[in-house]
């Protein structure tokens, strides 16, 4: 089968490129930036209309100390007028006089002081102011000179009088409205900074909410790719593990036609052979020594041939399992082992039915065969134990050696490869303990299928 | 003089054709019968009712231990010899404890074929010389292993005498006969063996007789 068929559903567009990965990041990136930046846009803003509605405060207070201070001018220069108009004798005394100068000096420097940037109100009304002062100044003259009496100023002066209270009223007025204006202009800015705030806020929540639904259907896209690829291994491993079993049974099946082939055919042949060759010299006449020699030679010959195809033929298929049943298998088995190596087996059973599966008899006779065959051949032992044990359950196997051992970490050779197979192929467990030195034991348990797990 | 009548069951046609000549050699043997496999050598038995039966150990369908059971259930009168490859004392444990007399290697049917079936049909054991020595050389090595004491020595002479007598299949009644003694005399001596050398039932011992070279 060539590989790639095995497993046709992977594809490599399948997983997900870096790019949605680097997309997903990005987007965050800037929603923390978008957050970020209103923020300190937002915060900027408010310090901003802080700053401004204090400068208005400021201008404002500052407006209002300048016209209390011309208010208070206009005043004392009305009453030193006041004064001078209505002083008794023919000429005012150089005190009011000079009073009244004195203030209208300062008057005068009220107004020039006046903050130069005014509004157009504001304007007006020192304009107003400076022409009334101007007049003042030329009835003063008159008045000074004689040409005009000062009843007559008085009458013109408390006009104006009357005239200037009207203006600042009107300006009060207009001043307070000023405060409102501004009020209402920050407002409006605050407004502006609110509606931009929930904006920005409505832009990265629309945002995130992107992020995390993009950010979701990526982890679901995951998630359904790694179950697909679990289903696919899990597939693939089933796949195997049915492949492998099958590969143990052809081995099995053809072992058992090799052996039947060779008993029946090779077996058959050679056992006719020698029964001839029996006759043959039997029926010799006396004096053939030298043929009878020839045939004894012959007979002993075939012999060995029959020792070696059975040999080949029991190594193939251990027909004692089928004419002796498990335990008196493993029991020759043991024997056997310890005829024709250095090692002595012994051999323990318990509770084993004798009518276990052939599968399982296979199982436990070739794990053991695989075992002592290792301890002989690996681990140069000397002794080794091979105990069985059925239960109600399943059997229990162990085969152990006092050999030279081996790092079973390290050294995992063909032959414990092949035992876990079979076993694990009936749905048993293997274990292998060995350290250099210390000997080995292999242990096996097979749990039985229901019908057969009544000892015998 | 009486002649023998030997059936031959074995699932090989050269096999059996080899044997037929093997016996067919003898005078007093005559083959009644073939059979190619177990089953039909237990029908050919009840329906022939032969002396002997010659039985291949590995037949298929029903093997020769199996039909040799059978065989012996049924026809108490009939003596098998087994016909193995294997000189291994699980095979012969399990042929004697079937019930079988004589237990034969197929490399070495053609020379001692004869005198099996003649011990066979007298009620006596017969053993392939090749099995006692290596059902000796397992016995020694588990001996040597286990660290035991060789159990015969523990015999004395008047029951190694009867250990002898029954490996060889006599009854109590005949021995008794053959030693002079009582056959309760004779039975307590052999329960006394079977207690000695740790034995349960004659297949073992006459499996320990042959080990030993008592017997063969």
């Amino acid at each position: 089968m060539p590989p790639e068929k095995s497993n046709p559903t992977v594809r490599d567009g399948d997983w997900p490129t870096p790019r949605v990965r680097w997309v997903l990041a990005g987007t965050f990136v800037a929603l923390l930036a978008l957050i970020f930046v209103s923020g300190a846009a937002a915060t900027r803003t408010l310090r901003e209309m802080h700053q401004e509605e204090e400068n208005a405060r400021l201008i404002l207070a500052d407006r209002g100390q300048q016209l209390t201070g011309l208010f208070v001018s206009v005043e004392l220069y009305n009453q030193d007028i006041g004064r001078f108009v209505g002083y008794p004798g023919a000429r005012p005394d150089p005190g009011i006089r000079q009073e009244l100068e004195q203030a209208g000096a300062e008057l005068l420097s009220q107004l020039n002081r006046y903050p130069a940037v005014r509004q157009p109100q504001e304007e007006d009304f020192l304009k107003h102011l400076d022409d009334l002062y101007r007049r003042h100044r030329e009835l003063y003259q008159e008045a000074l000179s004689g040409s005009l009496t000062r009843d007559l100023m008085a009458d013109q002066v408390l006009g104006m009088r009357a005239q200037i209270l009207d203006w600042s009223g009107e300006l009060n007025t207009w001043n307070g409205r000023r405060l409102q204006q501004s009020d209402a202009a920050l407002l409006a800015q605050f407004g502006n900074l609110q509606s931009t705030l929930t904006r920005s806020l409505a832009i990265a929540l629309a945002a995130g909410l992107l992020l995390v639904a993009a950010s979701m259907a990526y982890i679901l896209r995951l998630e359904r790719q790694t179950r697909n690829r679990y289903r696919e291994l899990a597939e693939s491993r089933h796949e195997l593990e049915r492949l492998s079993s099958r590969l143990v049974d052809a081995q099995e099946e053809e072992r058992r036609a090799i052996s039947r082939e060779l008993h029946d055919e090779v077996g058959q042949s050679l056992g006719a052979l020698l029964v001839d060759l029996g006759r043959l010299s039997s029926s010799l006449p006396a004096d053939g020594a030298e043929i009878r020699e020839r045939l004894q030679h012959m007979k002993a010959l075939t012999e060995r041939t029959v020792g070696t195809v059975r040999d080949i033929a029991l190594l193939l298929r251990p027909s004692m399992l089928d004419d002796l049943g498990l335990v008196a298998a493993l029991e020759w088995q043991g024997r056997e082992v310890s005829r024709r190596s250095e090692m002595e087996v012994a051999v323990e059973s318990a509770n084993v039915s004798d009518d276990l599966p052939d599968d399982y008899k296979i199982c436990v006779y070739r794990l053991v065969q695989e075992a002592l065959n290792n301890a002989v051949r690996h681990a140069r032992a000397r002794n080794a134990r091979v105990r069985v044990a059925g239960a109600a359950s399943g059997i229990e196997i162990e085969v152990s050696d006092d050999g030279q051992g081996f790092d079973p970490r390290r050294t995992r050779g063909l032959g414990i490869l092949g035992m876990e197979e079979r076993v694990k192929r009936l749905g048993g467990s293997l274990a292998v303990t060995s350290a250099p030195g210390q000997g080995t034991r292999v242990k096996a348990e097979l749990p039985l299928p229901v019908a057969a797990g009544t000892p015998a | 003089m009486n002649q023998i009548r030997v059936l031959l069951a074995d699932d090989h046609t050269l096999i059996r054709a080899g044997l037929r000549l093997v016996v067919d050699r003898e005078s007093e043997f005559t083959v009644v019968g073939e059979a190619s496999d177990g089953r039909q050598a237990v029908a050919l038995a009840e329906s022939l009712k032969p002396d002997i039966v010659v039985m291949d150990i590995g037949m298929p369908g029903l093997n020769g231990i199996e039909a040799c059971r059978q065989i012996r259930e049924k026809m108490p009168d009939t003596q098998v010899v087994m016909l193995s490859m294997h000189s291994d004392e699980g095979y012969v444990l399990r042929a004697l404890k079937a019930g079988a007399r004589a237990y034969l290697l197929k490399d070495s049917a053609e020379a001692d074929l004869g005198r099996a079936i003649r011990a066979a049909s007298d009620g006596k054991s017969f053993f392939s010389p090749a099995v006692g020595k290596v059902l000796l050389e397992d016995y020694m090595r588990t001996l040597q292993r286990t660290g035991a004491e060789d159990s015969y020595e523990l015999l004395s002479p008047r029951e190694r005498e009867i250990l002898q007598l029954v490996a060889e299949g006599k009854s109590s009644k005949e021995i008794a006969g053959l030693l002079n003694l009582s056959v309760h005399t004779v039975e307590t001596h052999r329960a006394r063996v079977m207690q000695k050398l740790n034995l349960r039932g004659i297949p073992e011992l006459t499996l320990y007789a042959v080990r030993k070279g008592i017997i063969s």
